[in-house]
């Protein structure tokens, strides 16, 4: 009796909550009660999923071995089924069946609920996007390489079967990642392009007379393609380090004088890890930089770290960037990295941290082992 | 991979269930054993005393007493459909939502013995 359960409408779930004072229905077992696994009762937290899921906004995504979780368009919740030691019985909808030869209406109950699925807003997890990304990263000459396989690719499709974050924390967590669209793979360009064609843009800059705080983006794209570079790449080099000014017709372009003065930073350090005596980095630095640059160490904070050495100060490239997005797994880096930290070190290396339902506070709380030997000294954040 | 959930009906339409729950186990006699598909479990009454609405669900010799509850947050039943072969999707298994479940009638008082025999008998007994 395979019948299509959407249909069942004489469970007589009306009349069973219609049941007015001095009335009466017998209830049973439907004639098709079972186990139906196949029904599951899902608790909807609020209105704005309850819209979601039933003008069908919400998908449901992960990995066979991961906890699935539930995505509307933007937010993600992990589900996790409660049981119940209760009976409930489940009554399917409609009128009751009237033929039957009972006085009473007929309300039947189709099958005894184990228990039902609860939602956890949860944050979206998106340390595999950056693991994912960084398996191929694009570098400018690769279409002349003889490798041409998508082995390592990644399109929006494949992302969003594989990361367990929704549509719009997806797109927030691939512009974190400054990753850009290229034939259709999402890709995280390598450094050394990005600064190959930084420096570009800044030399031709100097040789066309262009004003950095007005980029002609047709000028910019049309200077460099010919000189060999894709179009999507220096456009996308100026939205990373700049911002899009739509003044009449043409498209202009300024350009962030802070967020190339931290990209040169990282160049003259290397990769994470890299260090060296502060005022080599210094001097170093001052020459990558254009002149009439106002720069200051501040603007590094969340980038480097500073040890003492004996007697001089060594700077070291440690950028919140490359760290993980969990707090657990960030913390654990902290303070693998420096087991002690005064709040003013520590405040950008967790203040991108998001968990719904804890507050920044509360995370400290949580991960961290607060000592402050009285009310003037500044608080010391060791791990737990 | 990634399963859509399906929703056919709507905000407007979307079918509603209902839920009778109570604390403890309903069981039928051994002799019945597992063939309990169109048997009678009880008898649901409701009555109003002063402004309270109250339910009486009669099992066997046993009778509870319930209130109807308004779901704070409410319950959506889903389908768990297998995927026919050659279908354009290659997940093995979608979802669909098929009912919306607001209320539900709750018994969580202790049971009372009903020492005589059930009125419904009764009555029937001198028709």
């Amino acid at each position: 009796m395979a019948t299509n359960k959407g249909d069942i409408n004489d469970g007589g779930a009306e009349s069973f909550l219609t049941l007015g004072p001095d009335n009466s229905v017998t209830v049973r077992y439907h004639p098709d009660f079972g186990p139906h696994s196949d029904l599951i009762l899902l608790e909807v937290p609020d209105d704005s999923v309850l819209n979601d899921l039933l003008r069908g906004r919400v998908t449901i995504r992960g990995q066979f071995d991961e906890d699935a979780v539930l995505c509307t368009p933007s937010s993600t919740y992990a589900m996790k089924f409660v049981g119940t030691s209760n009976s409930v019985f489940l009554i399917p909808p409609g009128k009751p069946n009237l033929s039957d030869p009972q006085p009473n209406p007929l309300v039947s109950v189709l099958k005894l609920a184990p228990g039902n699925v609860e939602l956890v807003l949860t944050a979206p997890r998106l340390d595999k996007l950056r693991f994912l990304l960084m398996q191929r990263l694009y570098k400018i000459d690769e279409e002349d390489e003889e490798d041409c396989s998508s082995e390592g690719l990644y399109t929006w499709h494949d992302l969003i079967c594989s990361i367990q974050a929704s549509d719009e924390e997806l797109r927030e967590g691939l512009k974190f990642l400054s990753a850009v669209e290229i034939n259709g793979f999402w890709r995280i360009v390598h450094p050394k392009s990005v600064n190959m064609i930084l420096t570009m843009v800044l030399t031709n800059s100097v040789l066309h007379d262009w004003s950095l705080d007005a980029l002609v983006e047709e000028e910019v794209l049309s200077v460099l393609e010919s000189d060999g570079f894709n179009t999507t790449i220096v456009k996308h080099c100026l939205e990373t380090f700049g911002t899009k000014n739509e003044n009449d017709n043409s498209k202009l372009w300024g350009l962030d004088k802070k967020r190339i003065a931290v990209h040169f930073a990282k160049q003259v350090l290397g990769s994470n890890g890299g260090k060296m005596r502060l005022e080599i980095f210094i001097e170093k630095w001052m020459r990558n930089v254009q002149k009439g640059t106002p720069f200051d160490l501040n603007m590094l904070e969340g980038e480097v770290l500073y040890e003492t050495i004996g007697a001089e100060t060594w700077i070291k490239a440690f950028s919140v960037a490359d760290l993980p997005l969990t707090p657990d797994a960030r913390f654990s880096v902290l303070f693998k990295e420096c087991a002690k930290w005064a709040w003013k070190d520590l405040e950008p290396y967790v203040r991108d941290l998001r968990v719904p339902g804890i507050s920044s506070e509360g995370l400290l709380i949580k991960y961290t082992r607060r000592v402050q030997p009285n009310a003037d000294a500044e608080p010391i954040f060791s791990a737990r | 991979m990634e399963i859509k959930v399906k929703c056919n009906c709507g905000v407007e339409n979307c079918s509603e269930w209902a839920i009778l729950e109570l604390q403890g186990v309903v069981e039928s006699q051994p002799s019945i054993a597992n063939q309990i598909q169109g048997l009678e479990i009880g008898r649901l009454c409701c009555s109003s005393s002063s402004s309270q609405v109250n339910y009486t669900f009669t099992v066997g010799y046993h009778e509870l007493s319930g209130t109807k509850v308004s779901l704070k947050k409410p319950l959506l039943v889903l389908k768990k459909n297998k995927q026919e072969e050659g279908s354009v999707s290659n997940n093995e298994v979608d979802l669909e939502v098929i009912g919306i479940i607001r209320h539900k009638i709750l018994f969580k008082n202790r049971p009372k013995a009903i020492i005589s025999r059930p009125q419904v008998k009764d009555k029937k007994a001198s028709d």
